[in-house]
């Protein structure tokens, strides 16, 4: 019977060169389908916000109302974030990443900032070291929050691509917060000399 | 002596050093000039909290437009490496953000009308130095009540007390040459007291169930400072007898709620309006 008749040499070579093609084939799209993850990954890695930075909320000094704890976790999480956007924003001279935490006027000094940099060619990459913030207004409403925040940043300050400087050291800011659907929203950031 | 002049000369040396570390301000809005020392053209960036620029100079000297120091806060200039820091700082009072809590508040009530109010210069900057701002709140009455506050970095704030008369009050903050107008809806707050009586009702010719019922109502309905309770407040009777209880939500309308009870002797009848209890009949049986 042919199907008890033993392959000849040939035919053995045929066969595992077939196979081989098989898993050849096999290996190329499995490596095809490894880099179309990586490369539709990839912006999300080049463009993702960096992690926000540490912010230390203290509001014993609060007045006229006491803020509570779910508040200050909140604006914990929310002003990290604004921070996170903004520090990006600003080296990438995108505007919008500034709409989820920013309103008012400081959004649009920061818009304003942005325009002239891009116009310019010039950026600006602020590299968080972390916050502490002490809670000194918080209206009986819960309508607006006003905060002094002591931060820890290095700014490095370009021209295209050529770093003009870079200063290290604490910067002062004056921020007012003020609640919006599901977040708190900076809508004024002033940087001080002093509190 | 000669320990003397040592220390004189440290002292004027400190001095100097201090002068010279000093930061330039100025006001937001006003040019200004920098002197950055250094000779010769360069390029100079100007950072801002609302700007960047980039300008070809002859040093040591470079000018600043008011638009380029419209945004209060700290700016860096740079040229050959070199940064400057120049403070801007927030121009006289000129808007008020000023913000009113509730909008309807009940009359007569302590500390229920709160107002904070955020003061900027004509740049949206925020005033930082102390200003003296008053918060009026006048009843539609006419009468007046005035607390004035110290803001402290842009900010401040108070608590007055509703007035006794119901209406529109006007909730205006002043600081400087601005002020901000708010009007807050005082509103009669809990009725004082609820007074009814009852009354056997006409007989309907439609009714065939020939059953009597009773018709209570009450008196108008006011608050303590004598202003008719809103229109559409429920007020509730109630009527314990021997077949149960009987509940009746009734709005008021026109200062008065009435309603319709089922009629039997020994009968318990009460009204209520919120936290408030009225006077109590017992139908059949003498008040």
């Amino acid at each position: 019977m042919r199907d008890d008749a033993k392959p000849s040499p040939i035919d053995f070579h045929l066969q595992q060169l077939a196979r081989d093609r098989r898993v050849v084939r096999l290996l190329v799209i499995a490596a095809a389908l490894v880099l179309a993850v990586v490369l539709s990954a990839l912006p999300l890695w080049l463009w993702a916000s960096p992690a926000p930075a540490a912010v230390k909320v203290e509001t014993s000094s609060a007045q006229p109302r006491e803020v509570e704890d779910s508040t200050a976790q909140a604006v914990r999480r929310d002003y990290a974030q604004a921070w996170a956007a903004m520090s990006h924003a600003l080296d990438q001279n995108n505007g919008s990443m500034l709409d989820a935490n920013f309103a008012g006027t400081a959004r649009e000094k920061l818009g304003r900032a942005l325009k002239a940099q891009a116009a310019n060619g010039l950026h600006r990459r602020i590299v968080d070291h972390g916050h502490s913030v002490r809670v000194t207004f918080y209206s009986l409403d819960g309508s607006a929050m006003q905060v002094e925040d002591t931060a820890q940043q290095e700014t490095e300050y370009f021209d295209g691509g050529t770093l003009l400087k870079s200063e290290q050291g604490t910067v002062r800011y004056l921020a007012v917060l003020t609640p919006a659907e599901n977040s708190w929203k900076v809508r004024i950031l002033e940087t001080v000399p002093n509190f | 002596m000669k320990r003397k002049v040592t220390f004189i000369y440290v002292v004027v040396l400190l001095f100097a050093a201090a002068a010279s570390a000093q930061v330039k301000q100025v006001r937001a809005g006003e040019a200004t000039t920098v002197d950055l020392g250094g000779s010769g053209s360069a390029t100079v960036y100007l950072f801002g909290p609302a700007t960047a620029a980039k300008r070809k100079v002859q040093l040591p000297k470079v000018e600043l437009s008011a638009d380029d120091l419209s945004a209060a806060g700290v700016y860096t200039l740079i040229a050959n490496g070199k940064a400057t820091k120049l403070v801007v700082t927030a121009g006289p009072v000129s808007e008020l953000a000023f913000l009113a809590r509730p909008s309807r508040v009940p009359t007569a009530a302590n500390g229920a009308i709160n107002g904070s109010a955020f003061l900027f210069d004509k740049n949206q900057n925020l005033v930082r130095t102390p200003e003296t701002v008053q918060f009026q709140l006048q009843e539609p009455s006419g009468k007046e009540e005035t607390r004035t506050s110290t803001s402290k970095n842009g900010v401040a704030w108070a608590r007055m007390n509703s007035g006794k008369k119901s209406g529109a009050a006007q909730f205006v903050a002043r600081a400087g040459e601005s002020s901000v107008r708010r009007v807050v809806q005082q509103v009669a707050a809990d009725p004082c007291n609820i007074h009814m009586h009852a009354a056997l009702a006409q007989p309907d010719a439609r009714d065939v169930s020939n059953s009597t019922r009773l018709v209570v109502e009450t008196d108008p309905i006011r608050d303590c400072s004598g202003n008719a309770v809103p229109d559409g407040t429920i007020v509730t009777f109630t009527s314990v007898g021997k077949h149960g209880r009987s509940t009746v939500d009734a709005r008021i309308k026109q200062g008065i709620a009435r309603a319709e009870l089922p009629s039997e002797p020994g009968e318990r009848l009460s009204v209520a309006a919120g936290v408030v209890v009225g006077n109590e009949i017992v139908w059949g049986g003498g008040q």
